[in-house]
């Protein structure tokens, strides 16, 4: 399947960019995209606290925030995005 | 130093007659600061008990007040702000206005808690305020100036070591425009609700304070670790570690659109393409306008955003902004994606003193009404007033500063304009303030902030959704759930009023809540201020403005949205999306059921003994 994963503020520096198109063979996970996303020490470093997402995290699949967490499956053609907590106003 | 019995206070309120031309010091009573504890709760007390809330918001009978609190003068982060009370002249309900900058941190060095002023001059003058004396002076020579000019003048009377800081409005307010600011530091700006026209009304110009007086503390300990606390979490927080002094608050650009909740033409849709968008980022802003970040007093999270851009007649121009609130509501609501125009509106705004937000929406409605018809072009001067005209939002400002042709119209709002042509379903208000810059068919818990905001549609007093919704981690409130919104946008405004009583900023939030303040409020005053005792005192503030607003004369009523919410639904998530009456009403009365207020919104007389509100002392 296809997903679209975007980047804002830091983690378009570090993933080197706004969005890319994701192409996996079998059906896969939130975590299990994650997993394939933080394919350096640095990356997995600002993305995950152990097994767990590092609480200023913040995820959104299609615009909401995953249903199941980490284990939320996906569908293909599925928006991820991946953003630190932001704020303002 | 002071001898009251309440360390962090000074016991002294600083009350100016501006009809009599008189200045007079009155004591602070103790139990008056332990149960409002300054800013915006002792502000909106003494203001109680000055003014009756049905007087004329523009005549003399309006008062203002600025209250300072025990942190302000601590070495508390972000602890330098001001808040300002008085009645608004655009919605008729409370305005509560609160500003960073320096000039609350230079007035309480002064060595007051708060400034009442009352009455109105019969020709221009301005407050000068320095330990233990106050004097009113003539201003004649400053009517007319712009915020930056008057600011320039008045602060080139600081001696070393004791800067002078200076609030002042500009034209807009001078000309009663209705949502004219009071401007600080030249672009810091109490914003919403009109404070601009109050000033204007009373002939006031500005209020310059040069202070020296120390603050005592207590308990060093106690406080001491509540800083600790506090300063570990901003730095373990990316948001108030970097990302605010990275991207500034417009960083939220983005996100907002891609959550359907950034709207666009006057709230008639929330879509937008991509490019667009990126085109008013905060990413954009930082890679192309951004000269460099900078602060408020005493704060380490540095959201300012100090720009350059060229100028229309190609000559660089040098200010601060936009935030996020200018960037969508002078950008996309009107259809504008042009941010060098949008910069440069925003500097002429805060030069001639005008609220950027309700002028935003203002001028998105106009736009709005002239594609129907209800503006002609005769009317305007030859500007295309259309939606995505970015010259009409540029020329606009001046007009409506000065009151000049289609200008006298945009300067009593966005409500009173489409009112006044038979069409208030197009001024998108509630209370008559023009809302923020999130959509509430996206999100219940945005809706209901912005339906029993104390001073009309403000997310920084009715509360701010975004956080409860996307940023929770395992305390996520869905946005779309009528059960948790009531409840959720009250814990929400209560952590408000609590940071504008104690004189810090919302953004701390992003790194911590309310334990901290506890523990440094405690330590600062000596007195034991826990977390459920700071809880109370946010409950009586919020009674007290509600009841402030019944005796104004607003109702149930006025605690709604406009018809465009509940009757055009907008996509979020794939599903189309309204808050319907019956919606909008199911949570109001929970709400009010939450807040212990009657089924008209009114706080009954139990709750107002229980949380020991006495009647005005006016």
């Amino acid at each position: 399947m296809t997903l679209k994963i975007k980047f804002f503020a830091y983690f378009r520096d570090l993933f080197g960019a706004r969005e890319r198109d994701l192409v996996l063979e079998s059906a896969a996970t939130v975590g299990g995209v994650l997993e394939v996303l933080t394919d350096t020490p640095e990356r997995r470093a600002e993305v995950f606290a152990g097994a767990e997402l590092k609480p200023h995290v913040v995820l959104l699949l299609n615009g909401a925030p995953p249903g199941r967490g980490l284990s939320t499956p996906l569908a293909d053609g599925d928006t991820l995005a991946i953003f630190p907590l932001l704020g303002g106003g | 130093m002071s001898d009251y019995p309440i360390s962090g206070y000074f016991g002294r309120v600083l009350v100016v007659d501006l009809s009599l031309g008189e200045v007079r010091t009155e004591p602070l009573d103790p139990a008056t600061a332990l149960d409002y504890l300054g800013g915006r709760g002792l502000a909106t007390r003494l203001l109680y008990d000055t003014i009756d809330p049905a007087c004329e918001p523009l005549g003399p009978d309006n008062a203002f007040v600025i209250a300072s609190s025990p942190l302000v003068g601590t070495s508390a982060p972000t602890a330098g702000r001001g808040h300002m009370v008085f009645k608004s002249p655009l919605t008729g309900v409370i305005g509560t206005s609160n500003s960073g900058g320096t000039w609350g941190a230079a007035f309480k060095a002064a060595g007051w808690d708060a400034l009442v002023v009352t009455g109105a001059a019969a020709s221009p003058v301005m407050i000068d305020i320095a330990p233990g004396r106050a004097e009113i002076r003539p201003a004649d020579d400053l009517w007319g100036k712009t915020v930056h000019e008057t600011n320039d003048l008045l602060a080139a009377a600081s001696e070393p070591g004791r800067p002078a800081r200076v609030l002042c409005i500009g034209p807009a307010g001078e000309n009663l425009v209705r949502f004219a600011v009071v401007a600080n530091d030249a672009n810091r700006v109490y914003g919403r609700c009109g404070a601009g026209a109050v000033w204007g009304g009373k002939k006031l110009k500005a209020v310059r304070v040069r202070g020296r007086e120390k603050i005592a503390v207590a308990d060093k300990e106690r406080f001491q670790s509540g800083l600790d606390q506090a300063l570990y979490l901003i730095k373990q927080a990316p948001v108030t570690k970097r990302l605010m002094r990275d991207l500034g608050t417009a960083g939220l650009v983005e996100l907002i659109n891609l959550i359907s909740m950034l709207p666009h033409r006057n709230f008639q849709d929330c879509t937008h393409r991509d490019e667009d968008v990126d085109r008013v980022s905060g990413e954009t802003l930082a890679k192309t306008l951004l000269e460099k970040a900078g602060s408020c007093y005493l704060c380490p999270i540095g959201c300012q955003r100090h720009t350059r851009v060229a100028g229309r007649d190609g000559k660089e121009e040098r200010g601060e902004g936009p935030e996020y609130e200018t960037m969508v509501l002078m950008g996309p609501l009107c259809g504008i994606y042009d941010m060098a125009a949008i910069t440069r509106a925003n500097y002429r705004a805060n030069e001639l003193g005008l609220d950027t937000m309700s002028y935003g929406g203002t001028v998105a409605c106009a736009m709005e009404m002239a594609g129907l018809g209800l503006i002609g072009p005769g009317e305007t001067g030859g500007i295309d007033l259309s939606f995505g005209g970015a010259e009409a939002l540029e020329a606009l400002v001046g007009m409506t500063a000065r009151r000049e042709g289609i200008g006298a119209a945009l300067a009593e709002g966005a409500y009173r304009l489409a009112a006044g042509r038979g069409r208030p379903d197009l001024a998108m208000t509630v209370k008559k303030l023009e809302l923020p810059a999130y959509d509430p068919r996206a999100s219940y818990t945005q809706a209901l902030g912005y339906m029993t905001s104390p001073s009309g549609a403000c997310h920084l007093r009715g509360g701010y959704a975004v956080s409860l919704a996307f940023f929770g981690g395992a305390k996520e409130i869905p946005r779309f759930s009528l059960l948790q919104s009531p409840i959720a946008i009250r814990n929400m405004q209560n952590l408000g009023i609590l940071q504008d009583s104690l004189g810090v900023c919302r953004f701390t939030g992003y790194a911590f809540s309310a334990d901290p303040w506890a523990r440094m409020v405690s330590g600062v005053t000596g007195r034991d201020f826990s977390v459920a005792r700071l809880e109370e005192i946010e409950n009586r503030v919020a009674a007290l403005e509600r009841q402030f607003n019944v005796e104004a004369g607003a109702t149930a009523a006025d605690d709604a949205l406009p018809d465009r919410f509940a009757d055009s639904p907008i996509v979020v998530e794939g599903r189309e999306r309204r808050v319907s009456r019956d919606d909008q009403e199911r949570m109001k009365r929970d709400y009010y059921e939450v807040r212990g207020w009657d089924r008209d919104g009114r706080p009954t007389p139990g709750l107002l003994r229980a949380l020991r509100i006495e009647e005005s002392r006016r």
